[in-house]
């Protein structure tokens, strides 16, 4: 039987469907068999993200409404054997779905894969509350801004009260130099607040935003700190005991020269 | 709690003056034990005092007819005396509330933020005006 875990955050952009693409692929290139839902109905992302808007065909309406079965909605990733995403649809809205469609769809997904990781919408009303439906276990992703860490305290009050204990912290676009200049909130000042496990932290990195926009994902980008980080907290989730990566690191010509002549 | 275990509870101290005068007020039998941090968004309200075992984090609010009593870090609103009790104090182990208010005043900090104390302090009603103290200080 597979896991169940939803990652959210409350507030809109901090990068909830970019930590459910790269953490999918982690794990499928891990060799797990993973299957990504896609709970923003009608604001649907993930199949972009993931490169594969063009393969769909059925959505999660098609099979919470009984038009299609799961295996005709599902579609195979293009560079992971192993990955597989369950589009949402963008022609409707959130009401299209209720939590108890969403309870057995989970049931039937983790028969079949040993992670489903679904990407829930911004927002605390009905897509949040399918979305959290047939979880066992939450990812909460916030950004070093005051508005976003507060949502994601929010967030995790409901969460508690859902009967989700336990979310993980996933802090994502952090300025180790803003935060060094006290211009950004520090990895210290979130825990004070929100009080979780931290799941790791991703460094702001452009290289984000290139895979993207080209649907893939850091996370294979050998080179790319932000890509390390989401590798680190794959293997996190696997269970293993990874320590939190160094940010200060320069990655500039001096630090480069450095390192090629021993001195790191 | 009720008043009798409180009674009890000072009868078996030798020195009841240890007792801080400024909390016998505070002995009421209507007082509730939130054990638990109150997130944003969540919020307690009850007719009599109110101890949290916890935080009370931004955007979470603490609405009491009675004395409010946080033992952790206040950083949301908290509406003391809700009932027009100017008696009514706050006391928190880091007060740092968003909004602080006793009956019907209303405070928040100052926006230089030079304070930042690492001990229990107490915000109540003295002469008219919101005062805040060190905790420590009442005690002695």
């Amino acid at each position: 039987m597979g896991e169940v875990i939803v990652v959210t955050s409350g507030k809109g952009g901090v990068g909830k469907t970019t930590t459910t693409a790269n953490l999918g692929m982690g794990l499928a290139s891990h060799g797990k068999k993973v299957c990504l839902v896609d709970a923003d109905i009608g604001l649907r992302n993930l199949d972009v993200v993931l490169g594969l808007e063009n393969r769909i065909v059925f959505d999660i309406v098609d099979v919470t409404s009984g038009v299609c079965r799961i295996r005709q909605a599902l579609i195979k990733d293009k560079r992971c054997e192993g990955l597989h995403l369950l589009p949402a649809a963008q022609t409707k809205d959130k009401t299209a779905v209720n939590p108890d469609q969403m309870k057995e769809l989970c049931e039937e997904l983790r028969k079949e894969f040993d992670y489903v990781i679904i990407d829930c919408p911004a927002g605390i009303e009905q897509g949040f509350k399918n979305a959290i439906a047939g979880a066992d276990k939450a990812i909460v992703v916030t950004t070093p801004e005051v508005s976003a860490v507060r949502d994601a305290d929010r967030i995790i009050g409901l969460l508690e009260a859902a009967e989700l204990r336990e979310p993980k912290l996933i802090i994502n676009r952090y300025r180790p130099k803003m935060v060094n200049r006290g211009d950004m909130m520090s990895i210290d000042d979130m825990n004070e607040i929100l009080a979780i496990d931290l799941l790791g932290v991703v460094p702001e990195d452009e290289q984000v935003v290139v895979t993207t926009n080209k649907g893939e994902t850091v996370v294979r980008d050998e080179k790319s700190q932000s890509g390390q980080a989401y590798r680190n907290i794959t293997r996190r989730i696997l269970g293993e005991n990874v320590p939190l990566m160094n940010l200060e690191e320069q990655s500039g010509l001096f630090s480069a020269l450095r390192k090629m002549i021993g001195l790191k | 709690m009720t008043k009798e275990t409180l009674f009890n509870s000072t009868a078996s101290n030798p020195s009841p003056g240890s007792f801080p005068v400024e909390l016998e007020g505070l002995v009421d039998e209507n007082t509730v034990l939130v054990q638990r941090t109150l997130r944003s968004g969540q919020s307690i309200y009850h007719d009599g005092n109110v101890v949290i075992l916890g935080d009370v984090n931004p955007g979470a609010e603490v609405v009491a007819s009675g004395n409010i009593i946080v033992m952790g870090s206040l950083r949301g609103v908290v509406h003391a005396g809700a009932k027009g009790d100017t008696n009514a104090i706050i006391l928190a182990f880091r007060l740092r509330p968003t909004q602080l208010r006793i009956g019907n005043h209303i405070t928040r900090p100052p926006e230089d933020e030079s304070s930042d104390p690492d001990y229990p302090e107490l915000a109540r009603i003295k002469n008219g005006v919101v005062t805040i103290e060190t905790f420590n200080s009442v005690i002695r």
